[in-house]
């Protein structure tokens, strides 16, 4: 029997759960931001400080614990910037991540390595490399902000974003 | 050391295409396994072991040696390995099918690597290979990041005269992939306006600047000094391999510079004694997911100074014809099926050595690599010759 | 978040299209259309695969020859489920089978329906029964059932 062109496709989707067990500098980074500090990991050989902080600096192979952390600064200086304006679905939610959004790389006062995360800037023309930058608590923000919460529960949501700070501000 | 030299032997590749609706997983690996078999006259059962590899979440299918290694690759009772590094897997593979052969284990291997991107999705399929607390929830694919390396190395060096080059490395792998006929996107007319009137996905990136999602498989036939004699009187000789990997998360350091590039870059060129690579090599093949990348990785590979990556096209050193032509094939800014890209890098470096690449052959070519990126921020690199000595 | 502080919890959702190929979707659509269960003979080895793959993995060849098996076939081996959990396809107690169907030589995994584990026996003969409307899902043979 001669082969058919077939065009068939069984679409499904995934929906799994799981419990991904953060590590001991991570706890304590959480419990410390839910006290506003934003905490990093410093090399006891290098004194490499990195942040997310963690249990090894790669480049000493030495390990770090969370005596090993520090406490750094909510400011830092904008690496890169970019107006994320593409569609495609989040895997967190399963749903479309909702675009355009401001996405940028900072290094906090203090850090050796750079963050990656959330701008509230969506006009690539206000952004300028070098500027200063700071790190908002959801706290902080209008009530009627999405990102709104009233108190910081120590999770990831504490900072919802980074924000660019205006001349004035610095 | 080697106990072995490596030769590649045989080569198989699919029409990569933005979709494959007419063929399931093994059928479509099917077809390039099949295509390398018949390439170096050899059959399945001739062959040792198999190399394998994609990333297993781009299609959701996990497991996939199970679905792959036997329907597809005829691996019944047979040693199988399944590879997965992200952009690197093909690299990987192509590396570790080195070691396999090098080390004596195996005579003969089959390397494999493929993708089947329109099943998934690469941008949502690579947010789950991140860390979760810390990256998912901002990520946005590899896109993301590339365009904040894109923004830094731009700025650096003049955004506007910087996204202009870029553009030009389009224009240019893009025409070269007109002639490889197992290139995705064809656009043999596309100019420098085009790409930069095109829409803007990711400042400084427009959807022309960025990579397709492609469909496809590779495979790669493997053999040693004995065996490769056996199967061809012109194989294309390893000379050496190179890997350097970096850091846990993407934001570990800047790396719009690509510094593992130069790392893996100066581990070969010392023991394939290269000095000058644009001298040493006759022609690259670089994993360029971005069309800036190309410009910064062949900086950091060592083709030129940094900041001096647009000079390689203005004096038409990496243009067909030139003095040393990037991405021949038309590059990963043409072609994408993830876990095949590596390799083709690899294969399509062969191709040059063995002299059989049509419309897409650099003349006379003797000594090539080819490069794998991906991980966070990983290179691996290989340089194939007409001997497996080094070049001096 | 978890209340215990040490642990992240999150979810993996993602859609997905997989492409059954040409022999899969010929397969489900001779059961959904005709009630037949159709498997592909290797032109070598003579082996008939059922579910029908392109390629013979013991001697890589590529089938083409389609053939009919038997609706019925024997059971090789069986369980019980018990255990209740979210991804189950039916309510406990339910029995998998393995099968090797009339003229085919490699065997399917399916739903039995016979939750009784001393009327089962492997060598019994067993029967398909068809779900009334098919969806072009391997689940249109909703179970087997003892003859």
């Amino acid at each position: 029997m001669v082969r058919q062109k077939g065009e068939f496709q069984i679409r499904w989707k995934t929906d799994l759960p799981y419990r991904w067990a953060i590590g001991k500098l991570a706890v304590k980074y959480f419990e410390e931001l839910k006290k506003r500090k934003i905490m990093g990991s410093k090399c006891p050989k290098c004194g490499k400080m990195y942040m997310p902080p963690r249990g090894v600096c790669a480049d000493c192979f030495v390990e770090m614990t969370v005596d090993d952390m520090v406490e750094l600064s909510r400011k830092g200086t904008l690496m890169g910037f970019t107006v994320v304006n593409y569609p495609f679905v989040d895997p967190n939610t399963g749903a479309m991540r909702p675009f355009p959004y401001g996405y940028v790389i900072c290094q906090l006062d203090g850090a050796d390595t750079y963050l990656m995360h959330f701008c509230d800037e969506i006009d690539h023309t206000k952004f300028k490399i070098g500027q200063r930058v700071e790190a908002v608590f959801c706290d902080e923000l209008p009530k009627d902000h999405e990102s709104y919460r009233p108190e910081l529960k120590g999770d990831i949501y504490d900072i919802p974003f980074i924000r660019l700070l205006k001349d004035e501000e610095v | 050391m080697p106990k072995h030299d490596v030769a590649i032997v045989g080569i198989g590749q699919t029409k990569f295409r933005s979709k494959r609706r007419d063929v399931n997983i093994p059928e479509m690996i099917y077809e390039a396994v099949k295509a390398a078999l018949d390439d170096a006259n050899l059959e399945i059962k001739d062959i040792d072991a198999l190399l394998i590899g994609n990333m297993d979440h781009f299609e959701g299918i996990n497991f996939s040696e199970l679905w792959t290694g036997i329907d597809a690759c005829g691996f019944y009772l047979k040693p199988v390995v399944k590879i997965a590094t992200g952009g690197t897997t093909g690299s990987s593979l192509g590396i570790s099918g080195y070691y396999n052969i090098a080390s004596g284990i195996y005579d003969k291997v089959l390397v494999v690597g493929w993708e089947k991107l329109n099943e998934g999705g690469a941008t949502t399929g690579i947010i789950t290979a991140f860390d979760p607390v810390w990256e998912r929830p901002s990520l946005a694919g590899a896109l993301g990041p590339l365009a904040l390396m894109a923004n830094i190395y731009a700025s650096k060096y003049g955004i506007e005269r910087s996204m202009e080059a870029s553009a030009d490395v389009v224009v240019k792998n893009r025409s070269n992939a007109a002639n490889n006929e197992f290139a995705h996107l064809q656009m043999p007319n596309i100019t420098t306006d085009f790409v930069m009137s095109s829409q803007m996905i990711s400042y400084p990136l427009r959807l022309h600047d960025c990579c397709p999602q492609s469909e496809g498989a590779c495979a790669v036939i493997y053999a040693n000094e004995n065996e490769a004699k056996k199967i061809t009187d012109n194989p294309a000789w390893f000379k050496g391999v190179s890997t350097a990997h970096y850091y846990t998360f993407g934001c570990d350091d800047i790396m719009y510079n690509l510094p593992t590039a130069t790392i893996a870059s100066k581990k070969i060129y010392k023991k394939v004694g290269i000095k000058d690579p644009i001298k040493d090599l006759d022609v690259a093949e670089i994993y360029e997911p971005t069309s800036w990348a190309e410009l910064a990785w062949t900086e950091a590979l060592g083709f030129c100074d940094f900041g001096k990556g647009h000079t390689l096209l203005d004096e038409g050193i990496s243009k067909m014809g030139g003095e040393m032509p990037v991405n021949p094939s038309g590059g990963v800014l043409s072609t994408n099926p993830i876990g095949a890209t590596a390799l083709v890098r690899f294969a399509e470096a062969a191709i040059q050595i063995m002299g059989r690449g049509g419309k897409r052959q650099v003349p006379d070519a003797e000594v090539a690599m080819g490069m794998g990126f991906g991980g966070s921020l990983w290179t691996e690199l290989c340089i194939l010759g007409k001997d497996p000595k080094p070049v001096r | 978040m978890s209340d215990d502080k040490r642990v992240f919890e999150g979810r993996i959702k993602v859609p997905y299209k997989h492409t059954a190929g040409a022999y899969v979707e010929k397969f489900l659509t001779e059961i959904g259309q005709n009630r037949k269960i159709m498997g592909v003979k290797c032109p070598k080895c003579k082996k008939v695969f059922v579910p029908p793959k392109m390629v013979c993995f013991e001697c890589f060849e590529k089938m083409e020859e389609w053939v009919e098996v038997g609706n019925q076939g024997t059971l090789k081996g069986f369980t019980v489920v018990t255990h209740k959990t979210d991804v189950m396809p039916l309510k406990p107690p339910f029995a998998y089978g393995i099968i090797r169907l009339d003229g085919a030589d490699t065997d399917i995994v399916h739903l039995i329906k016979e939750s009784d584990p001393n009327k089962l026996k492997a060598g019994m003969r067993v029967e398909a029964s068809f779900y009334a409307k098919p969806r072009k899902r391997i689940l249109d043979i909703e179970y087997f059932k003892p003859i």
